[in-house]
Order: C-alpha cells, then sequence, then structure tokens
C-alpha cells in the first residue's frame, strides 16, 4: 500500500474494505461474506451504528485478501463509546452494538436511537421500514440572528480527552501490529461535513443544525461560518499534535474530511465559494500533518467533484475517495491522465449505485477489470468500490468484484 | 410594475423577507394574484432554474431562491384559492418509502410550485398507500416520487405498481427522480418521465399535464 500511495506501480493493487467509515461494508454483507468465507458464525460488531457497517475483522479479512486496516474514534456515531458491545436482534440479523445503544420501534416499524443512548432526550436517528440505516435527525430550535453564536456549533468540538487519546494510542498499536497498511480517522477535522451538522451525538444540539439552514448559511451567513471553522480548525490541530505526540508516524493514512462537494450532476457550491470558505482550513490541517508527521491526508467527497481536485492538490490532500465515476465529468482514464500522479485514487474501483447491486457477477468482474487497468498503471491506486457495500448487494457480487482484483493482480486468492 | 421586479429581483436573489414584502405591495397595488405567480414567481423560478443548469448557482442558492418564492406564495396562496383559481397541474410528491433524503425533493417541489403546479407535499419516508389516498382525495394529476439510495429504489417500483393495483395508473401521470435514478430504470419499471434535474422536472411535469 505505501508503495501504490508513494505514486510507484506496487507488485499488487492494493485492497481496502473496512478502514474508514466510507470504504465500509454494511453489516448485513459482512454478515454474508463471513457465511460464504465458511468464517466463524455469529454476531457482526456493528462499528459505525450510524450506517450500519460491520467490523472486518482479521479472518475475513485475510480471506477477502485485504491490505488495509483502520483506526477508529473512541466514540461511535451517536456519542456511543465503541465498547460493552451487546446483542441486538436488527430486523432478523443478529449483530453487535456499543453498550450504550438504545432503540426504540414506532407503530409503523421505524427504529429511533438516541444520543448517547439516552432516552430521555429527543432521539437523534431514524431507520424507517425499507432502510438499512440510521439518517440523523434534525433538531433545529429556533434561530435568532442576534444570538446566534459561533460558539454553539463548537460544543462537539474540544481538546482531546485522555480517555480518547488512550483509546487512539491503544488502537494504533493493535492496527499496526497487524502488518496492514492503517487509516487512521482521529475526528475533528471535518469541515461542515453535512453528516455531522445536526450533531447526532448531542443530546440539545445548538446553533444551526438543519441541513437546509446550513447550506443556505454557507451563503448568506458565510461569516459564522468562517468562525466555526477557525476555531474547529486551531483545535484540530492542537488534538493533532497531541495524537501525533502518542503515535509518531505509525499509521499510514490520516482520514481529515468527509464533506461532500459533488452531487451526482454537478457541486454544492463553486470553485470559488470552496476556496473561500475550505481552503484554508484544509491547507493549514494538511500544512501540519506534512510538516509534522508522515501520514498522508485523505479526503472523501461523493459526487462530481473534478472541478475541485487542483484545489484539493494545492490545499494538501494526497488521497481522493470514493472517486464517484458514476457522476458527472468523472470519467476515470481522464482522472488518471489529468492528476494520476498527484493524486492517490481510492476507490473508484466499481458502481455502487448500478452494477455492484443490480448487475451480474460478470458484469461486476469485467467493470473491475477495466477501472484496474485505468487506474494501477504507475500506482497511486488503492482499490475500493464508490463509497461502502450497502445492504442488499448480492455476496456473489462482492466476491466477484474481489475475485477481479486478485485475477488482474495475477492471483487467485479468493 | 416595478412591484414585480422588486418580487423577481427578490426570488432570483433568494431574499425572502424582500419577496414577502415586495408581494404585498404588488396587492396592495392591485396586481392580480394569478398575475403574480404567472407573470413573476414562474418566470423568476425558471431564471433560477437556468442558472442552477448552468452552475451559476448551486444547492444553497436554489435553497434561499425557493425559501423567497415559497414566502411569496405563502401570502398569494389564499387569495387564489379565495378566487377559485385552477393550477397549471396538482402534483402529490416526497421521497419512497424508506427514504428519508429530502433535499432533492424539497427543490423540486419548490420548483414545481414556483412553476404554478399545486403541490401537494407529503414529505419523506412515503408509503404507496399514502401516494394514492394523497393523489386520490386531492384530484391530483401528477405524482412525483423521490429516492437517493440504492435500498430504496425499488420502492418506486412498489409506488408505481401500487397505483396500477388501485386501478389510477390511467388517471395519474407518475415522474420520478433521485441521484441514482436513470431513464432506463423510469422506463423499467412503468413510470412517465424522469428528470435529472429540478428544472427539468418542472418542464417535465409541463409535459405531463397535458398530455
Amino acid at each position: 500500500m505505501r508503495t501504490a500511495l508513494d505514486h510507484r506501480e506496487p507488485d499488487r493493487i492494493p485492497l481496502d474494505f473496512g478502514s474508514t467509515a466510507v470504504t465500509g461494508i454494511h453489516v448485513s454483507c459482512v454478515a454474508a461474506l463471513r457465511d460464504y468465507y465458511g468464517l466463524a458464525a455469529g454476531p457482526v460488531t456493528v462499528h459505525e451504528p450510524g450506517q450500519m457497517l460491520g467490523r472486518v475483522e482479521d479472518d475475513l479479512r485475510a480471506a477477502m485478501g485485504l491490505d488495509v486496516t483502520g483506526v477508529f474514534p473512541r466514540k461511535a456515531k451517536f456519542g456511543l463509546p465503541a465498547t460493552d458491545w451487546k446483542e441486538w436482534n436488527f430486523r432478523g440479523l443478529n449483530v453487535l452494538m456499543p453498550g450504550d445503544f438504545r432503540a426504540r420501534t414506532e407503530p409503523n416499524g421505524n427504529i429511533l436511537t438516541y444520543p448517547e443512548g439516552d432516552e430521555t432526550v429527543a432521539p437523534s436517528g431514524r431507520m424507517p421500514m425499507g432502510s438499512a440505516f440510521f439518517d440523523t435527525i434534525i433538531r433545529q430550535p429556533e434561530i435568532d440572528e442576534e444570538k446566534l453564536d459561533p460558539a454553539d456549533n463548537l460544543e462537539e468540538f474540544g481538546p482531546i480527552s485522555e480517555e480518547d487519546l488512550n483509546h487512539i494510542e491503544r488502537s494504533v498499536r493493535v492496527a499496526c501490529g497487524s502488518g496492514y497498511g492503517v487509516v487512521a480517522s482521529f475526528g475533528g477535522t471535518s469541515f461542515g461535513d453535512i453528516a455531522l451538522v445536526p450533531a447526532p451525538s448531542l443530546k440539545n444540539p445548538k446553533g444551526i443544525r438543519d441541513v437546509a439552514e446550513w447550506y443556505m448559511s454557507t451563503r448568506t451567513r458565510r461569516s459564522y461560518i468562517h468562525r466555526i471553522f477557525e476555531r474547529q480548525c486551531e483545535l484540530g490541530i492542537e488534538n493533532l499534535a497531541r495524537i501525533h505526540a502518542g503515535i509518531g508516524d505509525a499509521v499510514d493514512c490520516m482520514f481529515v474530511c468527509g464533506t461532500d462537494f459533488g452531487t451526482q450532476t454537478s457541486a454544492f457550491c463553486s470553485v470559488a465559494t470552496f476556496r473561500e470558505l475550505w481552503f484554508p482550513y484544509y491547507k493549514l490541517v494538511n500544512d501540519w500533518v506534512h510538516a509534522n508527521t508522515a501520514w498522508k491526508c485523505f479526503k472523501h467527497s461523493c459526487g462530481s467533484v473534478e472541478r475541485f481536485f487542483e484545489s484539493f492538490i494545492e490545499a494538501g490532500f494526497d488521497i481522493v475517495n470514493p472517486v464517484q465515476c458514476s457522476a458527472a465529468g468523472m470519467d476515470p482514464a481522464e482522472l488518471k491522465r489529468k492528476y494520476g500522479s498527484r493524486l492517490v485514487f481510492w476507490g473508484g474501483g466499481v458502481d455502487t449505485q448500478k452494477t455492484l447491486p443490480f448487475g451480474t457477477p460478470q458484469e461486476v468482474r469485467e467493470e473491475v477489470l477495466r477501472r484496474c487497468e485505468i487506474f494501477a498503471p504507475g500506482g497511486g491506486f488503492v482499490f475500493n468500490s464508490i463509497h461502502n457495500l450497502q445492504a442488499g448487494t448480492p455476496v456473489e457480487n462482492i466476491v466477484a468484484m474481489v475475485r477481479a482484483v486478485h485475477e488482474f493482480n495475477g492471483g487467485s486468492h479468493a | 410594475m416595478p412591484d414585480l421586479d422588486k418580487l423577481h429581483q427578490a426570488v432570483i436573489e433568494g431574499d425572502w423577507k424582500a419577496a414577502a414584502a415586495a408581494t404585498q405591495a404588488a396587492i396592495a397595488a392591485g396586481v392580480a394574484p394569478l398575475t403574480i405567480v404567472t407573470g413573476c414567481l414562474v418566470p423568476a423560478m425558471d431564471e433560477v432554474g437556468r442558472l442552477f443548469e448552468c452552475e451559476e448557482y448551486f444547492v444553497p442558492e436554489m435553497l434561499l431562491s425557493a425559501r423567497a418564492m415559497k414566502a411569496s406564495m405563502a401570502i398569494v396562496r389564499p387569495l387564489l384559492a379565495a378566487a377559485g383559481t385552477e393550477p397549471v397541474g396538482r402534483v402529490v410528491i416526497g421521497t419512497v418509502k424508506g427514504d428519508l433524503h429530502d433535499i432533492g425533493k424539497n427543490l423540486v417541489a419548490s420548483m414545481l410550485e414556483g412553476g404554478g403546479f399545486e403541490v401537494i407535499d407529503l414529505g419523506a419516508d412515503v408509503a404507496p398507500e399514502r401516494f394514492i389516498e394523497a393523489a386520490t382525495t386531492r384530484n391530483a394529476n401528477l405524482v412525483a416520487l423521490s429516492a437517493l439510495l440504492t435500498v430504496t429504489m425499488p420502492s418506486m417500483k412498489t409506488t408505481v405498481d401500487a397505483f396500477q393495483s388501485a386501478g389510477l395508473r390511467e388517471k395519474v401521470k407518475i415522474m420520478v427522480g433521485g441521484a441514482p435514478v436513470t431513464q432506463q430504470y423510469a422506463d423499467a419499471i412503468g413510470a412517465d418521465g424522469y428528470s435529472e434535474s429540478a428544472g427539468g422536472a418542472v418542464a417535465l411535469a409541463r409535459r405531463l399535464a397535458v398530455v
């Protein structure tokens, strides 16, 4: 993986599933894969209870021939410490959830969950019938323009605690002892990630928490957003310094930010807005990382984002994900030609909107082989599907994808 | 009519307070409510759609313009109803069962409303029977289904099939949209139309409404 990240062609394409909350596998698919590969039965651990991502244990990692593992923050979505796992019947599938996880099923079958598992406050997540993960419930207090205080949008950011530091240090030791490449998600440096703006972990969120109101605020309350990002950036860098003091250069990559700038056909803002509102803070974080560590900086953004790639590079991002080739202006060959020597493509391996969930195993194989032919030359490619493997994806198609990567690599693994 | 120019500009610029004030001023000056809609809000939202299509506007600007248009419509709508004015068409809209992602749906609803349609917005995570009930009781001629997720796309087919089973398929046109949805998928599930953008959805609705 390190060879690929250095833009040199490795002996084989490294393969990631499960190292981050955007390169993961839905718990139902993890269970199906474990069954397919004949691994030990039993409930799968849900390490990310929002998207219901299942933990990829070492035995599954070995069975699939994966090359990367992840380090995650102590607290998962909804403010739930990743500990004291307990069984939960997830619509017929027995899974392990964080001990503080609480769920209530409404008469219509929707499932509600609560920040820090506190059922005395309003729920912050809802999983409708027919869905397979929790969406954040918007809890927007009435906005008084005169009293809006950026500190209200900073409640979830603060100096990292000793407990959190110890967790990261322990997790890094385990991950680095595994022999796999390591991506670390420390948290705190995602600027305006719309999945986190509603603050699913907070019991009584204040400030601007409604998704539409936030998007409009990027236009109408820009100085307010700047003040949030400024302080978040200061805190983030202070925390990174403390984390680095504890773990050194042990990890390979740092997940910096998951803010989406692209839609299927367009973008959420212009390049000019990006450069005015986000770029300065990304550059400060990435510059600090590059000046003080050996970590590579990982940027996730769905959608049609080719227009931002020059700015991403200038801001110091080394890696982009998920490389949504199905979005407008995201032709894989063109991306590789224009940016392949300057950005690592971590993703783009196969379409998860159409081919993987609805195609045949043969169609999956053909698409994977085509993408590998495009992205592999010269390194700078870590194979991952375009975003997490979604619930309902046929296990035969997942296996066909994995096999195709190994076929391209010249082996017969999995 | 200077007041309508102000209203037009307020919608384009996404200034809801100015839009509300300009609407009140226009009504006070004797401008007919229907004129405010057809002569100002419809062309203003068409222009917003055009700006979005050519990427001068993005989601935040669209949301702001939609809010300004709604501020105007909130004043005009009761007057239209009192005068018995018929809309271009009646659209029942919602995200399909299981899908809570409603920003795209909200934008389409606003654009349709700004395009002169009466919009019955059922919100998010809408079961097929609720679409049917609303289309029946509100005498809608269009149904607009939205889905962001691949896992909820099948609910679009379920909803189209439910209209078929209820014997309503000839009475309403069904249009679909959302990030993973394609024309091919729309054809496969028997929908009448697909649009990849909010602006395109208005043009599609106008075509379907006259068929």
